[in-house]
């Protein structure tokens, strides 16, 4: 499925592990059932919440009664805003944006609800059955306020306001500006634009957020098991929030699910569950169910753009502007804001072209829904959306094949750094190298041939192209999210050897699905000198490291890795000292491979179990000033980090009587650097390309006017499943960056791609009936209502 | 997202099992292969205070030739109707339609019984009883019943059962076809119909002597097309005939819309969907 581009040799010397396709340690477990879950925690007879969450999308809570439900079955307590206020603080997601407002996280909703299924009172109960029955006996009075249901309207000035102490509903408002814009549009040969619109998006991962708080009375300490993808920011805003130092709260990812973004922000279910189990000395458990997975955690997209790009007579874009609006629902997320999605939109827009000069401005307005937040891809999924479709719009205009306008361009191999328009520096990648090796990989050349002969049929053929660059493994010099307080350039790798000769290798990083625990295994077993099967890795555990973010951004294999490599090689120094002295050799003869430091061009050689046993057990092999403790510690800071990019290429079918799209071909070819495990990458790239897919033609959160969910189970929000989701074939182009080990991040990449390709590829099918593409998902019905519409338009058009 | 409380009985008998219905006193629910009501309960928009399980009714379970006519017992499950050979010969159109029946882990699981009493307006089985003009036997306290497929579906989710009635079985006569076809169009294979369309017709030569119609999803029951049955038999067989056909099936339906559909997307499918099967139906050489 792969063919590959190999790789300039790399600084590991003589790799073993890393580049090698080695199946996922964590497989075994997880395909047998024998993972660990949060909700598989069993801590001494837990009691179990239940939340009651509103039914009115904005309204004033008059009066709560609790007294039946408090006396209910099995009931051990009901607790509202009102009964817990004194037990914590409101976490605040601060950020040093002008013009943002951070609206504060509350537990439970206080004096006012703002979006339907936003937790209101949690019953605490001996099961969640009675709990559950116990909800149903809460009277909650609601003076509804009027539902905002669309960003558009709740920015008129007579607007109810969402958050009145913010004053307005545009919780954050942006402009980045390069350039005379008006003036290059102005003197554009050719100027194109649209209204484009992502819809509101769940990231639906299988396991739905689960929470188990155990909590230890004799020290007043408690265990927090979650679901989450960033379990140290979870263990500093709880601790803060609660007043409990961190050797008091340990949280703990444990086999997590799937995330895609929905894991990785602060929920209000996570500190409730913290007040509950201190308030009442019990251990805890909490899982949402599907329902209230997908109306309260965070979502995506919910951005209209309207943007123009203007062209010159060569085809080269000089100038791009945009106006966002992004629906960010009812509050700003902890700790990323409600900037990080639409502001990223604009950051990223210019995406891997040289445009001149750039006007983007964003709006994130507050409505009655869940927050956005972060979701696989964040922001680049729209702008690349946007950007190719205009790059797809110039070309047509200017009568060049869409491979071409990208190809007169794309940031070329002599220009990098280079700095976009919007101000972010790209480092050297493969952008040209990705967009030809995806058009040989897809055979571009006969597949418009191709085209061509079915529309002779009047079959509606059509090829999308897709170009897209991200920024990943980022340092500490750029923020993860806009003026975000929070250190997220850096993470820790702590490598043990134990008295037994074991290697544990901890980290903060957190693996909700993407392997970690191999690939980061591959990395020490290589730079250690190690076998890969005698690694053990942990992560995700607060007490392992002192201070760790977690996994999001594509950052682990960067950050993660290279904290790997650094602290495998600063122990690989200690076992070649111990062992000069074991082997009497001198340390720069010795080489350590294989679980073995070996004495070059002999057989002389002790095993890390012989070698821990001198230093630990034996008090006689060393001298006492030789019994260095096997272990080391490193927190790598990538200060900028790493460009990643990809062309994704799509060639679909729509059938025109049922309107439905087949994908006949999808082609990636990405440049994550070097490659630490093959078939991992595929499986994201497939991963990612799938959820693309489910972007472009099948997800969308529908809400009515009245701010209710109407798709809010898995029969109406329909995602792609295995027949929907073509073979895809992956090209590596492993270009390596300028980071420790030459890894890219590449996580997220599938998703950026997909949507804009599929679009490109729909809008090329129908082009025969002038019809464009502006809206994602294209659901059978909206092409429907398009032919439809392009029937009527081209009937009135003969009749005149 | 927990069921209210509720009482379990898991009878063995068919007698058993109506006489718990009626001690429920229009409290009690039949529980089959529980595809569609456990979520109802899981969502506690069904709070029976007693759930009759019928799994251990083992004599329910059945598919045989009956004369003319194959017998199905209400607990049989769709993937052994799926899998059937007496069914692939003799019900054809059944055959095709049940690969559209959800997914395999649904499939394992679910009954016709249950699947004709829930009476989905999207779901194949009910749309199937009709069209080939099945008998339902029915049981409650005073003895069995016979009651056609036509008068069995009141309205969306609703049949003409008494609370203290359960469908023990189902008698689809055998077509005698030269031709037939079932074309359905889902979001996602397997998911419920956005429109389906059936088809079996007899040729005399160059005109169609007889012929079945039904269509579901596109309104709040599955729907029987005698009407363009009885306008089929008085064309002659041409070029236009498909064509022709899906404009007599969608003069006489009114398509509802939803979240995944509009109305007038329905119309459009079933149109399109009457005139493939249409094609499909006489191309067949009988």
């Amino acid at each position: 499925m792969s063919n590959d581009m190999r790789a300039q040799p790399s600084d590991v010397v003589r790799p073993r592990n890393v580049g090698a396709s080695i199946k996922r340690t964590e497989d075994l477990r997880l395909l047998t059932g024998r993972g660990e879950y949060s909700a598989d925690r069993k801590p001494d007879r837990p009691l179990h919440i239940a939340f009651l969450r509103s039914g009115q999308p904005h309204a004033l809570i008059a009066r709560i009664d609790t007294a039946v439900a408090q006396a209910s079955p099995g009931v051990v307590a009901v607790f509202t805003a009102e009964s817990i206020s004194g037990d914590f603080k409101p976490v605040i997601p601060f950020s040093r944006m002008a013009n943002y407002y951070a609206t504060p996280i509350m537990p439970l909703a206080s004096g006012k609800v703002r979006y339907v299924g936003e937790a209101v009172a949690a019953v605490i109960a001996t099961s969640r059955y009675l709990a559950e029955d116990a909800l149903e006996l809460i009277e909650v009075d609601y003076e509804p306020l009027g539902a905002l249901s669309r960003a558009e309207l709740a920015v008129a000035d007579d607007a109810a306001l969402l958050h009145e102490e913010a004053g307005t509903n545009v919780l954050i408002a942006r402009e980045f500006r390069k350039g005379d814009v008006a003036g290059d549009l102005e003197a554009a040969v050719v100027r194109v634009g649209g209204r484009f619109e992502m819809t509101r998006k769940a990231p639906l991962a299988m396991e739905p957020r689960s929470y188990t708080a155990e909590y230890e009375k004799r020290r007043d300490a408690i265990t927090l098991y979650t679901s989450s993808n960033i379990p140290g920011i979870v263990r500093d805003a709880i601790s803060e929030s609660l007043g409990l130092p961190g050797h008091r709260l340990r949280v703990v990812a444990p086999d997590v699910g799937g995330s895609f973004g929905s894991k990785g922000s602060l929920y209000p279910e996570e500190l409730l569950i913290c007040i509950a189990a201190r308030k009442l000395g019990r251990s805890l458990k909490w899982t949402a169910d599907r329902l209230e997975d997908v109306s309260s955690s965070s979502q995506a997209f919910a951005e209209i753009v309207e943007a123009e790009m203007g062209f010159d007579a060569n085809g080269v874009a000089t100038s791009l502007q945009a106006d966002v609006i992004g629906d960010v629902g009812a509050y700003s997320i902890y700790p990323w804001t409600c900037g990080l999605e639409p502001v990223q939109v604009v950051s990223f827009l210019p995406g891997p072209y040289k445009i001149g000069s750039y006007r983007g401005s964003v709006r994130g307005v507050a409505t009655c829904k869940p927050p956005t937040g972060p979701y696989r891809g964040v922001g680049r999924p729209m702008s690349t959306f946007v950007a190719e479709r205009l790059m797809d719009l110039g070309a047509k205009a200017l009568g060049l094949d869409p491979l071409e306008v990208r190809r007169r361009n794309l940031v070329r191999p002599e220009d990098f750094p280079y700095r976009i328009a919007s101000g972010i520096i790209w480092d050297k990648t493969g952008f040209l190298e990705c967009l030809d090796a995806a058009a040989e990989a897809a055979n571009y050349e006969q597949l418009r041939i191709q085209q061509a002969d079915a529309r002779n049929h009047g079959r509606l053929l059509g090829i999308g192209i897709a170009s897209y660059a991200e920024l990943t493994g980022i340092g500490s010099r750029i923020a993860v999210a806009p003026g975000m307080p929070i250190n997220t350039g850096s993470e820790t790798a702590k490598i043990t050897i134990d008295s037994t000769g074991a290697i544990t290798a901890a980290f903060g990083v957190a693996s909700h699905g993407q392997g970690l625990e191999t690939t980061l295994a591959q990395i020490v077993a290589d730079d250690l000198g190690a076998r890969f099967e005698d690694v053990r890795v942990i992560q995700g555990d607060s007490d392992e490291v002192p201070m760790s973010t977690g996994t999001y951004a594509s950052r682990s294999a960067v950050l993660g890795g290279g904290a790997a490599k650094h602290a495998s090689r600063i122990l690989q120094e200690k076992i070649k000292r111990v062992s000069s002295h074991l082997l009497e050799a001198n340390q720069d003869d010795i080489e350590v491979s294989e679980g073995k430091a070996v004495v070059l061009g002999t057989d002389r050689a002790v095993t890390f179990k012989q070698i821990a046993k001198a230093v630990y057990s034996d008090m006689k092999t060393l001298p006492v000033e030789a019994r260095e403790e096997l272990t080391a510690t490193y927190t790598y800071d990538p200060i900028n980090g790493t460009t990643a990019a990809a062309t994704h290429i799509a060639a679909v079918e729509i059938d025109p009587a049922t309107c439905f799209v087949r994908i006949l071909k999808y082609v990636v070819a990405e440049d994550c650097g070097r490659i630490i495990n093959p078939m991992i990458v595929d499986g994201q790239v497939h991963g990612g390309v799938a959820q693309g897919i489910g972007a472009a033609l099948f997800e969308e959160l529908v809400y009515d006017d009245d701010g209710q969910l109407l798709s809010a189970s898995l029969v109406d929000y329909v995602i792609p499943s295995a027949p929907e989701v073509p073979v895809v074939d992956v090209v590596h182009i492993e270009s390596e960056s300028a980071v420790a080990g030459g890894f890219r991040g590449m996580g997220e990449g599938g998703t950026i791609g997909a949507p804009a390709a599929i679009a490109n590829a729909i809008a090329d099918a129908l082009s025969p009936l002038d019809i464009e593409v502006s809206i994602l998902p294209m659901t059978p019905e909206r092409i429907f209502k398009l032919m439809e519409q392009a029937r009527l338009k081209s009937r009135g058009k003969a009749d005149e | 997202m927990k069921p209210a409380k509720f009482d379990y009985i898991a009878p063995t008998t068919v007698d058993a099992a109506i006489e718990a219905l009626s001690t429920a006193n229009g409290e009690g629910k039949v529980l089959a292969g529980g595809q569609s009501l456990l979520p109802l309960l899981n969502f506690r928009m069904a709070r029976p205070a007693v759930l009759v399980d019928l799994n251990g009714i083992k004599e329910l379970s059945f598919i045989k030739l009956r004369g003319d006519r194959i017998a199905i017992g209400a607990l049989t499950r769709h993937r052994e109707i799926e899998q059937s050979p007496l069914i692939a010969s003799k019900l054809p159109v059944m055959a095709a339609a049940m690969r559209h029946v959800a997914h395999l882990a649904i499939r394992n699981r679910g009954t016709i019984g249950g699947s004709v009493s829930h009476a989905d307006p999207a779901a194949e089985l009910p749309m199937l009883s009709l069209f080939y003009d099945a008998t339902l036997s029915v049981q409650g306290p005073s003895g069995r019943r016979s009651v056609a497929a036509e008068d069995f579906f009141v309205d969306a989710l609703t049949n003409c059962l008494e609370p203290d009635e359960i469908v023990v079985e189902l008698e689809f006569p055998v077509l005698q076809h030269s031709g037939w076809a079932f074309e359905e169009v889902a979001r996602r294979f397997g998911d419920f119909a956005l429109a389906s369309v059936a088809v079996s017709v007899r040729r005399k030569s160059s005109t169609i002597d007889d012929a079945r119609v039904a269509v579901m999803g596109v309104a709040d029951t599955p729907l029987r097309l005698r009407q363009v049955e009885g306008k089929l038999t008085s064309i002659a067989i041409d070029g236009q005939t498909p064509d022709r056909f899906a404009e007599l099936v969608t003069s006489c339906v009114s398509a509802n819309g939803d979240l995944h559909a509009s109305a007038e997307y329905r119309q459009h499918l079933l149109g399109q969907l009457a005139k493939r099967a249409m094609q499909a139906s006489l191309a067949a050489k009988g």
